[in-house]
């Protein structure tokens, strides 16, 4: 595959890509708290789990938006540069 | 080469494009486009699946379709409406966030049905049919920003109405702060942080918008692109190796998104809808 195109196009692809992979990283570690959390304190009370699995989800949803913030900023900038 | 690696392939273009040619033009910009007839087949579908299984009453030896709706109902009442809401807000609001949930669910799930939508026509036997699609209602920020001004304005028209304007707003800022004074003694320093304390209680306030918006319609974005740029990646970069990572890691992706996501944002939008509007109910908890 031969490459072409110019540093602006290259520029724009290579934000595109750091920004949505560096905002993942830190949303990345906080889901897996959660569901970390969430597995060793189920361990310790089992009998609590039907309201620790609804209030997991709940943060994994609020964590996991996170990301979407760094992906939508990056779209802005790929479509704006 | 393959015919497929000849398409000219762009992932965007279907979530972007459709607003340029609506099906029917109205002005003030209420077109009729992709995005308007998916919210109508998804408020079609809700309505008549409801029907079928209400339309002869309930059965006090429930059948398979009445127990699912049964299902669904707790799930509402016991995980979402009861996460936030008071007792005196649930006659209310307890019907807005269960249908906030069907609604956004089945929007979101109808995205996952391939649909002939698309914006070029191809030929079969003759006819000239859009491309098949799939594209979801909630994948609009117009869509996710209405329906989030729904519950923005009825978050803060419900706090006033139970408490009262003044004793509303004062419940913003957090509890244990010094009380401004303007005539008494008060140090100026004590003014200005609790100034930038309301500024950033009013500006978090403001924020829910964006966050609560944002998340459905991202999560639906990026959900539809990435699997389509998985099973487009041949397309994408000229080569058919990819194929074999590119159609298992699409359909992978596709199962994940419509078990799990589809149903989780819906849940996690009417469950922070009832979190919301409790929490200006009752300001104190």
């Amino acid at each position: 595959m031969a490459l072409d195109g110019n540093i602006h196009d290259s520029a724009r692809a290579l934000e595109l890509g750091l920004a949505t992979g560096l905002g993942a990283i830190g949303p990345g570690i906080g889901v897996g708290f959660i569901f970390g959390k969430t597995i060793e304190a189920v361990g310790r009370q089992p009998e609590l789990r039907g309201q620790l699995t609804g209030l997991m989800w709940l943060g994994f949803a609020l964590t996991e938006a996170i990301i979407f913030y760094a992906l939508g900023m990056a779209f802005v900038a790929y479509a704006i540069a | 080469m393959l015919p497929v690696l000849k398409v000219d392939f762009n992932p965007v273009s279907e979530f972007t494009d459709f607003v340029h040619n609506p099906y029917v033009k109205l002005p003030l910009g209420l077109d009729i486009n992709k995005a308007v007839i998916y919210m109508w087949m998804a408020a079609a579908v809700t309505t008549i699946l409801t029907l079928i299984v209400f339309r002869k009453g309930l059965k006090l030896r429930p059948d398979g379709k009445q127990t699912s709706a049964e299902v669904i109902y707790d799930l509402c009442q016991s995980q979402v409406a009861r996460a936030g809401l008071p007792e005196e807000g649930m006659r209310i609001w307890f019907p807005y966030v269960a249908t906030l949930f069907v609604f956004i669910w089945m929007m979101n799930l109808i995205g996952f049905i391939p649909l002939p939508f698309g914006e070029r026509h191809f030929d079969l036997f003759g006819l000239s049919i859009p491309e098949f699609q799939i594209y979801a209602a909630t994948a609009n920020l117009s869509v996710t920003l209405a329906l989030t001004l729904v519950t923005f304005f009825a978050t803060h028209i419900e706090g006033i109405r139970y408490n009262g304007p003044v004793k509303y707003f004062k419940s913003w800022m957090p509890s244990g702060l010094p009380s401004p004074k303007p005539w008494g003694l008060k140090s100026p320093a004590v003014l200005i942080l609790l100034g930038l304390i309301a500024l950033i209680e009013v500006l978090s306030q403001l924020v829910r918008i964006v966050s609560l918006s944002f998340r459905l319609f991202f999560n639906m974005l990026a959900g539809h692109l990435v699997i389509a740029v998985f099973l487009g990646l041949a397309s994408l970069l000229g080569t058919y190796f990819v194929l074999v990572v590119g159609i298992p890691m699409g359909i992978a992706l596709y199962t994940l998104e419509a078990t799990l996501i589809a149903g989780l944002q819906a849940f996690i939008f009417a469950t922070l809808s009832a979190i919301y509007i409790g929490g200006a109910i009752h300001p104190d908890h």
